[in-house]
């Protein structure tokens, strides 16, 4: 059985189609880049698939079960997301942060037990954001405050993790280290990752299988290397794109001056 | 685990701030335009017949009177703190989903008419005063909601557009009031705090501080908000229930607040930021100790309301207005300069 | 969901007792006559009952009055009580009356409040009627007289108003009605309506209010209505004890831009000094006096 099946998925945002008859399955411990130009629906598909918006036609299904026969706590225990980074007006501090994905496990009275602590401790450790425990979101670099984020979700200790550009507006190091974290989710906690993301090279380094959505609502869906070809990627994006072999993976990047100059180097497809 | 709020030291938080409360309840009680002492109140009088003043004030109008400040202050500043959250506003206080203009309809409504009846015993005024402030709460809410669930602005923009349209209406009808009536409105709409039959009190008493309780009980919920409704939704929050529940009990008590005492401001604006600078965001030690700043907040305004130009007696809101003015405007440069920090 | 019905329980449960212990309904009051003991000691929370009190000889009893309680002259000493918007009740209090008189509802909701509290403390406190007329005056008097048991100053004091009012009754029924208009407030302009105790007035100084029926008791009125009434007088009354000479003067300038009105015309603009006339107490014979002198002043010349 599949962790997360999709079947026809269909959307639109009033009359602008967003999605349309999308299906893929995902099994459980894989890690799955989703990417395509803007607009093409990549953040409605994983609102769709944390139960946030309800589809117009078609079937997601989440370890089995229909997604709309989860409540929202129960739904929670199998899915966390982590959206670009948000500070919240109110000055929380890091482990109040990571602390408030526990919420669902609180007491009674509403505090936490010592298995939230320990939880929380460890996510904290592992995304090597324990030593700023005590400061709070807003005194953070934005790749720190990220890391925080991630963090939080892990601390909610589900089997899939959800994530929204979460490297956007980070540097390389930034990029890479949150990139070498999800990895290291996916093989030691056999955490299935979905990222959406607009980095299709370290999207290509690190993901096994690749969702590659286009605006007019085409996909395709497969391992990492077979979708991310020279060919697809520049009928996608419509842009035109220099590839080349580099270890046991690709690179990617977009010509645009260098596509002008007469030199502009051929490769082999 | 640095910083994480814990239930032993909530709860010697409480106690802390329960034993400022009774210091300054005391000491409020012997303040006052008759200058009394504990031992003349508790004097016995010569004559069996007489009545002892100092006692008939300790216990008749100063006591009541000043419990009433406290239930009054406690509910607006919880109810304060919730609509900041909700909301997601630090500019949010109890009256700005159209509460203030409710109220006023309902008093000036209740002004107008003329009507002497009450319910058990209780003015008109205040029971119109209650209908206007609850009704006009949900409708801001019912209209808020064609916006979309869970979305802020809509009922931000909701608010605006009752406030507007009754504050016309409250100006028809204060065009064609009586000289009296009108200042009889104000009056009553100024904020005033009087002493109360101690059936008043007791049932005031408990549906607010019940109303405290069940905010604390949503307090997790709360804090997961403050991350937006998304963001609280993935963690698992019912956000929607979550903010029924923490607007249907904010309203509540403020409208009872309103009822009791006018409109008093500043309360619900003031106490939660300062007790967030002290003592941080998390809404499990936020809601019980703003309850019980306000109180002891209010109870002390109300005191110098009544004493500073004795024997007159100046509105409570005045002197509530006077001290969070100035708070109100530090307030907004601090928070201005914050966002602007984290746009950067 | 424990904690949920734990609360639920306990507010219900609160409430049951907050019914069965406590007197919910306010308590009743006590008619003032059915009391025993001789009043001694009497606190007025308006200024025109302390002139009745003053006229029915209790001036010995007055244990305290409010700010704005001037007349006569010796009111003013006596100990204050905050004023007649907010009274202040530990004053009241203090000064241990046996009596305190208020006004009533609804039109004073401070003072009707202050009466329930009153009696809620088992004091003895008598609300008389708003007097807007003429005839709540004389039923205040003869109430005020009851309970203190000064019924024979009480008569006295209702004859003499009586008398002193039928005497220039007779005097102004010699000539017609004059058209008169009594100016509240000038900007916005507002005057005193029909169904006001001013009106009552003017009509036994021998007037007639210029403006007609209307639904408020002070109503603004325009530019436009004030031509057309064709008023023959204006009064407008004046708080302090300015000279009135000055006070005419600046009247008559700034009511000429109203150069078509008869009264402008005629420069028939009076101030006069006004506690007599805006609240309605023992002198409001001379208040009608002083709007007669207005209006006729001839017949007042011998």
């Amino acid at each position: 059985m599949k962790l997360i099946e999709v079947k026809n998925l269909s959307f639109s945002y009033s009359e602008t189609e967003v999605l349309r008859d999308v299906s893929f399955e995902v099994e459980g411990g894989a890690f799955l880049a989703i990417v395509g130009p803007n607009g093409a629906g990549k953040s409605t598909l994983i609102n769709l698939l944390c139960g946030l918006l309800k589809s117009d036609s078609g079937i997601i299904k989440i370890d089995g079960k229909p997604i709309g026969s989860y409540s929202t706590k129960a739904l929670s225990a199998k899915i966390a997301v982590v959206r670009q980074e948000f500070t919240p007006v109110f000055g929380f501090s890091v482990v109040e942060t990571v602390m408030m994905s526990r919420t669902t496990h609180y007491g009674q009275l509403g505090f936490e037990t010592e298995t939230d602590r320990q939880i929380v401790n460890e996510a904290l450790q592992v995304t090597d954001t324990d030593r700023f425990a005590s400061r709070l979101l807003s005194n953070l670099s934005g790749g720190e405050r990220q890391r925080v984020f991630i963090a939080r979700a892990f601390a909610q200790d589900t089997p899939i993790l959800l994530l929204d550009e979460p490297t956007s507006f980070l540097d390389y190091k930034h990029q890479v280290g949150i990139y070498d974290l999800l990895k290291k989710a996916q093989n030691e906690r056999q955490k299935t990752i979905l990222t959406v993301t607009h980095d299709i090279n370290l999207a290509a380094q690190y993901a096994d299988i690749a969702l590659l959505i286009a605006s007019d609502n085409s996909y395709v869906y497969g391992p990492t290397m077979e979708v991310f070809s020279q060919k697809q990627i520049e009928k996608f994006f419509d842009t035109k794109i220099f590839t080349a072999d580099i270890g046991q993976g690709k690179f990617f990047l977009p010509l645009g001056k260098l596509a002008k100059d007469a030199g502009a180097v051929q490769n082999e497809q | 685990m640095a910083q994480l709020l814990t239930k032993k030291k909530l709860f010697f938080q409480i106690i802390l701030a329960v034993v400022v409360l009774i210091l300054v309840v005391l000491c409020c009680s012997l303040i006052g335009t008759k200058q009394i002492s504990l031992r003349t109140v508790f004097a016995l009088t010569e004559q069996p017949n007489t009545i002892n003043p100092d006692y008939e004030i300790f216990f008749h109008v100063r006591l009541p009177r000043i419990f009433l400040a406290c239930i009054v202050g406690a509910a607006l500043a919880c109810s304060g703190v919730v609509f900041q959250a909700i909301l997601r506003n630090p500019l949010a206080d109890p009256y700005i989903l159209g509460i203030s203009s409710g109220a006023g309809l309902g008093t000036i409504i209740a002004i107008i008419s003329g009507l002497s009846l009450g319910i058990l015993g209780n003015s008109p005024i205040a029971i119109f005063a209650f209908i206007g402030a609850m009704g006009t709460i949900w409708l801001v809410w019912f209209i808020g909601r064609l916006a979309g669930k869970s979305n802020v602005t809509g009922l931000l923009l909701a608010g605006v557009v009752v406030n507007a349209f009754f504050s016309a209406v409250i100006m028809f009808l204060t065009s064609i009031a009586k000289s009296q009536q009108i200042y009889a409105t104000i009056f009553w709409l100024m904020g005033n705090i009087t002493e109360e039959r101690i059936f008043v009190l007791w049932m005031s008493a408990g549906l607010t501080t019940s109303g405290i309780v069940a905010l604390f009980y949503i307090s997790p919920q709360l804090n997961a908000l403050s991350f937006g409704a998304d963001d609280a939704r993935s963690m698992g929050i019912d956000t929607s229930r979550t903010q029924l529940i923490g607007f249907a009990v904010a309203a509540l008590i403020t409208s009872i607040a309103v009822c009791l005492s006018g409109l008093i401001g500043f309360v619900g604006l003031i106490v939660p930021h300062g007790v967030r600078l002290v003592f941080g965001p998390d809404h499990r030690r936020l809601i019980p100790l703003s309850a019980i700043t306000g109180a002891i907040f209010l109870a002390a305004a109300d005191t110098l309301a009544r004493t500073i130009v004795a024997p007159a007696q100046l509105p409570v809101g005045i002197v509530t207005a006077i001290a969070g003015g100035p708070f109100f405007l530090l307030l907004l440069i601090r928070y201005t300069r914050k966002i602007g920090w984290i746009n950067k | 969901m424990k904690k949920w019905l734990y609360l639920l329980s306990a507010v219900i449960i609160w409430v049951i007792i907050g019914f069965l212990i406590f007197d919910f309904l306010p308590a009743q009051s006590r008619p003032a006559a059915r009391t025993k003991q001789e009043i001694s000691r009497i606190i007025s929370t308006a200024p025109n009952i302390t002139e009745i009190l003053f006229a029915l000889g209790l001036e010995e009893t007055i244990a305290g009055v409010t700010s704005d309680s001037t007349y006569p002259a010796s009111a003013a000493r006596k100990p204050n009580i905050g004023n007649f918007w907010q009274p202040d009740i530990e004053a009241i209090i203090a000064a241990k009356p046996d009596l305190v008189v208020t006004l009533g509802f609804p039109l004073y909701p401070q003072q009707q409040n202050l009466a329930d509290r009153l009696r809620r403390f088992s004091y003895n406190s008598l609300t008389v009627f708003h007097t807007e007329n003429l005839s709540d005056l004389f039923d205040t008097i003869e109430k005020i007289g009851t309970v203190t048991q000064r019924q024979q100053q009480a008569n006295d004091l209702a004859a003499d108003i009586k008398q002193k009012l039928e005497r220039i009754e007779v005097l102004v029924a010699e000539k017609e009605n004059v058209r008169v208009l009594y100016v509240v407030q000038r900007n916005p302009l507002r005057v005193a309506g029909r169904n006001t105790f001013i009106n009552e007035m003017i009509e036994l100084a021998g007037g007639e209010n210029a403006i007609g029926a209307t639904i408020q008791k002070y109503p603004p009125i325009s530019t436009e209505q004030l031509i057309t009434c064709n008023t023959d007088v204006i009064i407008e009354p004046t708080m302090g004890q300015e000279k009135s000479e000055l006070l005419e003067q600046s009247g008559l300038q700034y009511w000429s831009r109203f150069e078509n009105v008869p009264a402008v015309k005629n420069k028939r603009i009076y101030i006069v000094a006004d506690d007599a006339i805006s609240q309605l107490g023992p002198r409001v014979a001379e208040g009608v006096e002083t709007i007669a002198r207005c209006l006729k002043p001839k017949l007042f010349e011998k």
